[in-house]
């Protein structure tokens, strides 16, 4: 498979937590080619791999598919768009940012801003989430015919490379998580394996791991790896508290993981001399392992994530590297569970 | 005049490297025209029309847009920048960028809202805390691309959407330059000296050698407006208004107008059903500052194209507003020259 190729599809792909169908459907797309056995349920997508039995362990590998945004709160007389954030939006970046609102069809639009000399006081503070409007450049009942209070909204990027490996782009959180486990599919040799396993690729983790936990339920794993993207050290944070971008997948630590899977994943990189990073954290992750290991009566749970930077923003950037080996590591803990 | 306007938005030239702009406004004058270069790099056009004037007749628009400058090369490989013109940090924070003549990608980087401090989170960065990333290993391979003194734009995407609305990057002032060219490459009723100036940005630098050079009598200078018509503005604080029309005002930061010139236009304006409005703020100024003093003085009008979002990566403006533009300035043309 083109790896590359298939981060920008996914990327471009929208699919704002609740609505992402659009997103699914192009992973559900590529999740095909690996099992006949998968279908998008309540909004995951979920395929299963290996004949399960109660001898061996069943496996969940899971990415979350929806991304942040705006939605749809009301729609003004005067024909600008009201909203509010889907997942952790920073209000900073919204001023003249290009938007699409997922209405009956997709409109182009941009975040309206107060020009500086009349910003006043405001000048240099991040507008409230309540002060901003959508600018659609159409009337109010123009607008009514195509935009509903609920619709969602999506940052209008592109996907682009920048050099050395390099990929910028808006929603690389988490579908470069989905692109290497498609990439772990694609490497795989489903008859040699001694497990059986579910891949799922779930809604609504930006608002709270919503999607993995249902998922989790009707899977009831044995273990669990969420991969996810973490902080890839940025100017200005503290480098102690974050990964590098290019220095392999991180491999999360924490008391509410499982050790033992954690030194599992580190044994799998060390062996097939895959480049990874450790990620300690000291409580819960804020990622869908959260919900994972807490799953009916419990389960392995572990975060596998690719460094990315800029969370959040639509110009994350990952390393097209980073993608791949968290791809390799997922392919061989697999082989070896 | 809209595919004009369309290729010019698309065209990368911040103050200082109009050269692109330039181009392609030489390489789509009418044959008929005659042109030359000054020494700061204004293009002036002169244009026989069916008579000859009385008075010298001058109009202008700029070519330049604003944008960002590498200011260092860091040893992380990331560039630090300051602002071409007028740039507010919220516009440029987190969005995609084109580096340099070789147009390479790059991104401003934003730390993720999750390490951000709650203070942090409430207060845009500021210009010395932004730097573009461009993927750069460090400094060294950084300086295999790039070099201080290079420029950084939007990047670029024309975008019709709504009612007749268009956003882009550089409406200001490409509009004005693709009206010019639209007056150049039709029959003008008289000559007309056309200026497409450089640097208007960095403080109407160009338009002031240029005026130097024509010696007008009477100018018309043809510009973008910032128009605050957006929710939540009310009364005079909207300045101006989208789908209102052209935009002519009686004084700004930069020039009090010639009050003959101005009565004549919404006299043209209501004869020939050409809406037409006045700012209701005094603010913003544009080349007319540099012009209506050049030499003796020079009786000088602006005539603009109300503009949402102005000096950001999606300008937005209206084509009803950019026909009456078209239509006020040809009429005013004629008129100038019959004084």
């Amino acid at each position: 498979m083109d790896l590359k190729k298939v981060i920008f599809e996914l990327s471009e792909a929208k699919g704002v937590s609740g609505s992402e169908e659009n997103a699914a459907q192009t992973a559900l797309k590529y999740l095909k080619n690996y099992t006949s056995d998968c279908l998008i349920k309540n909004g995951n997508v979920i395929g299963h791999f290996g004949k399960r039995s109660k001898n061996i362990p069943h496996i969940l590998i899971d990415a979350h598919i929806d991304q942040i945004g705006l939605i749809v709160t009301a729609i003004t007389d005067d024909g600008f768009i009201k909203v509010s954030n889907v997942g952790g939006i920073d209000r900073r970046l919204l001023p003249a940012q290009r938007v699409v609102i997922h209405g009956k069809k997709d409109i182009k639009a941009v975040v309206s801003s107060v020009p500086p000399h009349l910003a006043g006081s405001e000048k240099g503070k991040a507008l409230k989430i309540e002060d901003i409007c959508i600018d659609a450049g159409m009337s109010r009942d123009d607008l009514l015919l195509y935009v509903s209070a609920g619709d969602k909204i999506s940052f209008d990027t592109t996907c682009r490379e920048l050099l050395n490996g390099r990929i910028t782009g808006s929603a690389l959180d988490d579908r470069s998580g989905v692109a290497s486990v498609l990439y772990a599919l694609e490497l795989l040799d489903m008859d040699n394996l001694s497990c059986s396993f579910s891949v799922v690729f779930s809604t609504q983790e930006e608002l709270g791991e919503r999607g993995a936990k249902i998922a989790a339920y009707e899977i009831n794993p044995d273990i669990a790896i969420a991969v996810d993207v973490s902080f890839a050290y940025t100017c200005g944070d503290k480098e102690y508290e974050c990964g590098k971008l290019g220095n392999g997948p991180m491999i999360g630590i924490s008391p509410s993981l499982s050790r033992e899977i954690s030194e599992k994943l580190i044994d799998v990189c060390c062996d097939k001399n895959i480049p990874f990073q450790r990620e300690v954290m000291h409580g819960l992750t804020s990622t869908n392992a959260d919900q994972f290991s807490v799953n009916r009566e419990g389960c392995k749970a572990c975060t596998v994530s690719v460094p990315l930077k800029y969370m959040h923003t639509p110009s994350e950037v990952i390393m097209l590297e980073d993608v791949r080996h968290t791809g390799e590591l997922l392919a061989e803990f697999l082989r070896r569970c | 005049m809209m595919n004009h306007l369309k290729n010019l938005c698309m065209i990368n030239g911040a103050s200082g490297d109009e050269g692109s702009v330039r181009n392609y406004l030489i390489s789509n004058l009418d044959s008929k025209a005659e042109y030359h270069t000054d020494n700061l790099g204004n293009l002036i056009v002169f244009k026989k029309g069916r008579k000859s004037p009385s008075k010298k007749i001058m109009l202008d628009a700029h070519m330049d847009e604003v944008g960002l400058i590498v200011t260092s090369i860091k040893e992380d490989g990331t560039l630090t920048v300051n602002e071409v013109g007028g740039v507010d940090p919220s516009v440029v924070t987190g969005r995609q960028v084109v580096i340099g003549k070789n147009g390479l990608s790059g991104v401003i980087g934003s730390r993720a809202i999750h390490n951000l401090s709650t203070e942090e989170r409430e207060k845009v960065p500021s210009m010395e805390s932004i730097y573009v990333d461009f993927g750069a290993e460090n400094k060294e391979d950084a300086e295999k691309y790039v070099s201080p003194g290079d420029y950084i734009y939007f990047l670029q995407s024309y975008e019709e959407f709504g009612d007749g609305f268009v956003m882009s990057k550089a409406i200001d002032d490409r509009f004005g330059c693709a009206l010019l060219l639209e007056l150049i490459n039709s029959n003008l009723e008289y000559d007309a000296y056309f200026t497409f100036s450089v640097q208007e940005e960095l403080g109407l630098r160009g338009a002031k050698t240029a005026a130097f050079a024509v010696k007008p009598d009477i100018a018309i200078v043809v510009e973008t407006t910032t128009a605050s018509d957006i929710n939540g503005v009310s009364g005079s604080k909207r300045v101006c208004e989208l789908g209102k029309g052209t935009v002519v005002s009686f004084m700004d930061r930069s020039t009090m107008y010639d009050k003959e010139l101005y009565n004549i236009a919404f006299e043209i304006a209501e004869n020939k059903h050409i809406p037409c409005q006045t700012k209701t703020m005094i603010a913003g100024g544009n080349n007319s500052g540099a012009i209506h003093v050049t030499g003796c003085g020079v009786k000088t009008i602006a005539v603009s194209l109300p503009c949402r979002y102005l000096h950001s990566p999606s300008c937005t403006a209206n084509t009803s507003d950019m026909k009456s533009c078209l239509e006020l300035v040809s009429e005013l043309l004629t008129r100038a020259a019959e004084l």
